[in-house]
């Protein structure tokens, strides 16, 4: 792999990373709650959850869309 | 369970699981570093960041073979349960190893030039092969490590949950990979080839093993009585005080019925949790407690003792003689069968 290439490879990383950290935020302060009863009034969890939630931002969304209707 | 979550549901048996975990990862690693030099090629003789990554390296390489052994295991001895029921916790320790062990090959290899040591990783010359098998298997490592809690089997679903978690046998076959065209290839002795190949064969040994036992057990369907759509579960007696037998109908999911204080109830064998085989568990404080986790239900609805919610399918049962009939329609889950008292 080229050095640009790998540049460009870690950008891309960089940039899902910072998609999933703003997703997991927000999910973790206002989605929660409403698609899992069982994290009403649980806090200390919530950090545990933070690097799936920054894995797998784009499937946490669509979950989050489907449980919240 | 769906009660309202914790960071980590402690119980002693966690925290002893946990101490001992620990404190045999921090024995090897120190032994590898204390013997490794005495043990190694006194013509290449080896550093200190080197001995660090391949330590963290091969202890996450047997920790890795460890997770998967336990599965297959338990089924063939009910002995090595206790070992399944903190499983999750050996899976981050596991993927704790192997970002030290990426550390470590980061601090030493790639850390003595301007260039970025990533981007240095990604495009060193010539082209390591293990470089992308080593990767992958540590991102999937991490994967599962940061799906571990309880929260994502919910949010994904137990299948999906368990699909995606399925995947720790690719990081295993990528680790193999991975060292089998990296270190492998500088060894100057057999050993390391020897405990690959050894853990792999082991771990293929063992899944087979499991897979015939519990192939072997599928093979028993039980009869039908007389009366469809009744079928023959056996006689009362066989049916351990505070245990169970899992019948397996001709269609449909096993079944396990239990016999408790001298009456029996039957339930869908597989726990709402994780579909651990509830048949071979026992019955625990008036409750059906699953050898997996410790997941709790009621004898006489399946329903989990309150606060949880979880719901098990459940099964009408009726004594004919010393012979137990089962109909093999399952109920919808939580529905109350009052329990039959063994005559």
């Amino acid at each position: 792999m080229s050095r640009l290439t790998a540049e460009l490879l870690l950008a891309a990383a960089g940039a899902y990373g910072a998609c999933g950290l703003a997703v997991g935020l927000l999910f973790l302060l206002r989605g929660l709650d409403r698609v899992d009863p069982a994290a009403r009034g649980a806090h200390a969890f919530r950090p545990l959850l933070l690097p799936g939630l920054l894995l797998l931002w784009p499937l946490v969304l669509w979950r989050w869309r489907v449980l919240a209707r | 369970m769906s009660a309202r979550y914790v960071p980590v549901g402690w119980t002693r048996a966690k925290l002893a699981y946990d101490a001992v975990l620990l404190l045999a990862v921090a024995t090897y690693v120190l032994l590898y570093l204390h013997l490794g030099p005495h043990l190694a090629d006194p013509a290449r003789p080896l550093d200190g960041p080197t001995l660090l990554m391949r330590a963290w390296g091969s202890a996450a390489f047997l920790l890795l073979t460890l997770a998967l052994a336990i599965g297959p295991l338990a089924r063939l001895d009910r002995r090595c349960l206790p070992l399944l029921y903190n499983r999750r916790h050996l899976g981050v320790l596991t993927c704790l190893a192997a970002l030290s062990h990426a550390a470590a090959v980061l601090d030493w290899y790639f850390a003595f030039s301007p260039t970025p040591s990533l981007v240095a990783l990604l495009s060193s010359e010539p082209v390591r092969p293990f470089i992308p098998f080593g990767l992958g298997a540590l991102l999937i490592l991490c994967l599962l490590a940061a799906t571990s809690h309880d929260f994502w089997l919910s949010f994904l679903t137990p299948p999906a949950w368990k699909a995606l978690h399925m995947s720790l046998y690719l990081a295993y076959a990528l680790v193999v990979a991975h060292v089998g065209f990296g270190a492998l290839q500088a060894a100057t002795d057999p050993a390391l080839a020897l405990v690959v190949l050894a853990s792999a064969a082991l771990l293929v040994a063992l899944h087979v093993a499991a897979g015939l036992r519990e192939a072997r057990r599928d093979a028993g369907i039980a009869p039908p009585a007389p009366e469809p759509p009744w079928v023959l579960a056996g006689p009362a007696e066989a049916i351990p005080e505070g245990g169970a037998v899992t019948i397996r109908p001709l269609r449909g999911e096993a079944v396990a019925i239990f016999r408790h204080q001298g009456r029996l109830s039957a339930v869908t064998n597989l726990c709402a949790h994780q579909n651990g085989p509830l048949g071979e568990g026992r019955v625990v404080d008036g409750c059906i407690t699953c050898p997996w986790h410790g997941f709790q239900y009621r004898l006489e609805d399946g329903c989990a003792p309150p606060p949880y919610t979880e719901r098990l399918a459940t099964y009408r049962l009726r004594q004919v003689g010393g012979e137990v009939w089962l109909d093999p329609r399952p109920n919808p889950p939580g529905t109350r069968v009052e329990p039959v008292a063994v005559a």
